[in-house]
């Protein structure tokens, strides 16, 4: 009887522990960031830092020595923003449309696929999007630039492509919360399908939408590795659409490498001032989003609504004419979304059959590339070390994020008291957790992990890397699930006097279980993908298969970006990425189906028997 | 020892509920207005009255479940036989004795054999010739163990909504309850499943003490020895089931059970 209850409080007190980690992790990341950086914010002055136009780090430079180099970051800072703000222009634009073809134009039968694409669209590695810039889109610009095509226009075309999962499925969501009876409402007093909705569906689902277009913002800020691959990297103004410049996520990874005392302060200042812009924008999300829910949940404007589709109803009665200039532009915008939904579909589709095309018949006429034995100088370079190292990182990384995930979880669930101080903080710190840029992990699993375990990178510290961030993933839908399980099944295990411990852990947990496989399948396809946090914490040099986990080695995906950039493997750089296509599309397939399945199978066979009574 | 000391608390445990001015508020809300019954041992006892009088509320005192309602507080005494249940027990001690059978069937998304092994594993039973005769006794005792015995290990949410429910009952059976609450365990069910259960009640009483809450007035008048009448949180009425519907002392019971009976 009191083992039950050392049982009890032991299970609190574990999940408990995965909370705290989560707090710690957040705390972790800021102290040492802001510790590692603070001497070199010190050394070249804030104000210099930030303002200065000029980057010129002197490899030497130390922080006793005076300095001869220069670090000023405005010059990334304005990269960034220019490029930004391009990604708006070209991903928030098509992305709004996309949403709104998506939501109110696209026939019935080709939602579901729809809705694919774009979840297949974030799936995507972003060294694949930057190969694929390097590979078609640079060439294809290069006709028209005055140099090889790199610099503003690409880097926003990549990047708005980029950011158009998140702004379409978002918006998506905004636009389908906007209650039906508004568009009966319109659509009852003569307005025609497109007048309804873009003078009253649209306008409703406003918040929903900006802060689709601002977490678009967020990720477009923290970007990394598809960055780098188009922008040509010299640390200037974006001063035209084909002039070379640099992004603050561009500066660290290429520099950090090799970097000199101050130089290394100064890159991860860097990466301070860009975790400043992120943590800005996830706020103002925060802020929008959570208004927008309350509103959709409160509808305070129902009545003001109202007051519109009246005020449209008396318009279109007092004739087409003062109005037909507000319906053509609804028309206009009808075209637009339709064409835009057509857009995204012929983007997603033109990636892959580009990269397919050129990188299949690398693999069937060299196999060998995939499996074959690794020889130091050979021309037959082979991608198995890259493939294992992935398997590896793949591996640890789940066994540490995916515990401590379910953990945090459940304690948020289930023993929580809502609203109380530390579940206030937890929270937090898992939506920080998810916004922090991953060359920000790669920082901060640098100067951490990376230090413990004996200075130089490995897959251990990889895997430790990435763990924390895919911990936000984890939790969220974890809790999501466990928010799904019915509470009478909770009630009616304790009723037939079994402990909280007991009731989670054999009624709750299974029943949440498909849910969490499929995050924690999504989060495989995600370790696949992740380049930039890997590159400084587990290694970037494709070698031999590594004999532990304390030896470095790229991953599949830091492979494609070590190649891309080496000229004279274009060919298998090509079949890895066809690799890497494969694997996280497979995996983001395989998630979605396994949630289904399980979710079927969990509902028991009340299928077999229809389907038995049919027969 | 402690298998001993485990036994005398079992022991202790009645199989008589009695209650003394019992109050319960949620957060500024009362619920119950010092109520206080005596329900005998092995008799059908049922609880009724209008939506929103109590009846769920009081029954889930008997089994502590209203302490998973946050902002919930309890005033009086309850005895189940003469252990006052909300002085130190262990909670899930008393659970195992007080069973409860909700008012939508909620079997777990596991296996039949899985649901009704789900309580004795709960208390350190796990070998599976053990397992395997709880689980026909409960399915018999249930009056389910033919239409079930070949489909054990099937999902239970492929059975029928009264199979679910008599599951339920057959779960709920399986830790051997002293006491068994059912709160509307009918309503959601067709005649004739609802006519299984009420058989049920009929046998099972032979061995549990029973509190069944129901909006059937018929249904308390065939399956119950006492009736209680509950108004806006107080126990308006109790007596004899026969006597409550035939001569019943206060107007309102009247006029509820004529207005029921139509
Ligand atoms: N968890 C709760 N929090 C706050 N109020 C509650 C809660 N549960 C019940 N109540 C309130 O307590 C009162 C009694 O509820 P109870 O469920 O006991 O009624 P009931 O007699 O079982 O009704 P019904 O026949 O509809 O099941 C109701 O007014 C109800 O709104
Ligand atoms: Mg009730």
């Amino acid at each position: 009887m009191t083992s039950a209850k050392i049982k009890e409080r032991l299970g609190r007190t574990l999940f408990a522990f995965g909370a705290a980690i989560c707090i710690i992790s957040v705390l972790a990341i800021f102290v040492f960031l802001i510790v590692k950086s603070a001497p070199a914010f010190n050394k070249i002055g804030i104000f210099d830092f930030i303002f200065g136009n000029k980057w010129a780090p002197q490899g030497s430079d130390t922080y006793e020595s005076a300095l001869k180099g220069s670090y000023g970051i405005f010059t990334m800072i304005s990269g960034t923003a220019a490029s930004t703000v391009g990604a708006l222009l070209i991903g928030g634009v098509l992305g709004y449309f996309t949403a709104i073809f998506l939501v109110f134009y696209c026939p019935q039968k080709l939602k579901p696929i729809a809705s694919t694409i774009i979840n297949l669209l974030s799936g995507i590695p972003s060294v694949v999007y930057g190969f694929f810039g390097i590979a078609f889109l640079l060439p294809l610009l290069s006709k028209m630039a005055p140099n090889n095509g790199s610099g503003l226009l690409a880097t926003s075309i990549i990047l708005g492509v980029m950011i158009l999962p998140t702004v379409v499925s978002l918006s998506k969501t905004a636009l389908e919360a906007v209650p039906n009876q508004y568009y009966d409402g319109s659509v009852a007093i003569g307005a025609s399908h497109t007048a309804t909705v873009f003078k009253i569906m649209v306008p409703s689902a406003r918040g929903g939408i900006i802060a689709s277009l601002i977490l678009g913002i967020g990720r477009a800020l923290g970007e990394t590795m598809a960055v780098v691959m188009v922008a040509g990297n010299s640390p200037t103004y974006p001063s035209g659409l084909f002039n070379s410049f640099r992004t603050m996520t561009a500066n660290i990874v290429l520099e950090m490498g090799y970097a000199g005392q101050v130089q290394e302060g100064a890159l991860i200042a860097t990466g301070v001032v860009l975790l400043m812009f992120v943590l800005i924008i996830n706020l103002m999300f925060n802020l929008i989003s959570r208004k927008t829910v309350d509103g959709i949940v409160k509808r305070p404007k129902e009545s003001k609504l109202k007051a519109k589709a009246f005020l449209f109803s008396q318009k279109i009665k007092e004739g087409a004419g003062s109005i037909s200039y507000k319906i053509k532009s609804s028309k206009i915008g009808e075209a637009v979304a339709k064409a835009s939904g057509i857009a995204v579909a012929l983007i997603l589709a033109m990636i892959i059959v580009f990269i397919f095309v050129k990188g299949l018949p690398t693999l069937v006429t060299k196999p060998q590339l995939i499996y074959g034995k690794f020889e130091f100088g050979s021309e037959n370079i082979t991608i198995l070390p890259a493939i294992i190292c992935t398997v590896l990182v793949v591996i640890i990384s789940l066994l540490i994020a995916v515990p401590i995930g379910i953990m945090t979880a459940i304690f948020l669930n289930e023993y929580a008291k809502r609203e109380s101080v530390f579940v206030r903080i937890v929270r937090g710190a898992i939506n920080i957790l998810s916004g922090v840029p991953s060359i920000v992990y790669g920082l901060f699993g640098m100067i951490t992990f990376v230090k413990i375990f004996g200075g130089s990178a490995s897959i251990l510290s990889g895997s430790l890397t990435v763990s924390i961030m895919l911990l936000p993933t984890i939790v969220r839908s974890t809790e999501e699930s466990l928010k799904g399980v019915s509470n009478s099944l909770r009630e009616a295990s304790l009723a037939l006097g079994a402990g909280k411990l007991r009731t989670i852990l054999k009624v709750a947990l299974p029943s949440a279980l498909p849910g969490i496989l499929s995050a924690v399948i999504l989060s495989i396809g995600r370790v696949i993908s992740e380049s930039a946090p890997l590159l400084y914490t587990m290694g970037s040099v494709i070698k031999a298969v590594p004999k532990g986990i304390l030896e470095g080695g790229a991953t599949l995906a830091v492979a494609l970006y070590q190649l891309s950039g080496e000229g004279w493997y274009i060919n298998e750089a090509y079949a890895t990425a066809v690799v890497l296509i494969i694997l996280v599309l497979g995996l983001n397939i395989f998630a979605e189906q396994v949630g289904k399945t399980l979710n079927r199978r969990l509902k028991g066979d009340a299928n077999e028997r229809k389907s038995k009574k049919s027969a | 020892m402690k298998e001993n000391q485990k036994n005398q608390l079992e022991a202790s445990f009645g199989q008589s509920i009695s209650v003394k001015d019992a109050s319960l508020w949620y957060s500024d809300f009362q619920a119950i207005k010092s109520i206080s019954i005596e329900i005998p041992e092995k008799k059908v006892t049922a609880f009724i009255g209008p939506s929103g009088c109590g009846k769920s509320t009081l029954l889930k005192c008997f089994n502590r479940m209203n302490d998973l309602v946050q902002g919930c507080k309890i005033t009086g005494e309850f005895l189940i036989g003469d252990v006052d249940i909300y002085g130190k027990i262990d909670v899930n001690e008393l659970r195992k004795n007080v069973g409860m059978v909700f008012q939508k069937p909620n079997p777990f998304p596991m296996s039949v054999y899985d649901n009704i092994a789900y309580g004795p594993r709960t208390f350190g039973i796990h070998k599976r010739s053990e397992l395997d005769e709880i689980v026909e006794e409960s399915l018999k005792q249930a009056a389910m163990w033919e239409e079930l015995k070949d489909r054990l290990n099937k999902s239970a949410l492929g059975l029928s909504g009264g199979q679910q429910q008599r599951l339920c009952i057959a779960r709920a059976l399986a830790v051997k309850p002293k006491i068994l609450l059912m709160d509307e365990p009918t309503s959601a069910l067709d005649p004739i499943s609802t006519g299984k259960i009420e058989e049920l009640c009929d046998e099972l009483k032979k061995t549990a003490t029973i509190v069944i809450v129901t909006h059937n007035m018929q249904q308390a008048a065939r399956i119950s020895d006492y009736t209680g009448f509950f108004l806006l949180g107080e126990l308006v009425e109790y007596a004899e089931t026969d006597e409550i519907f035939t001569s019943p002392k206060d107007e309102r019971t009247e006029k509820y059970i004529t207005g029921r009976f139509g």
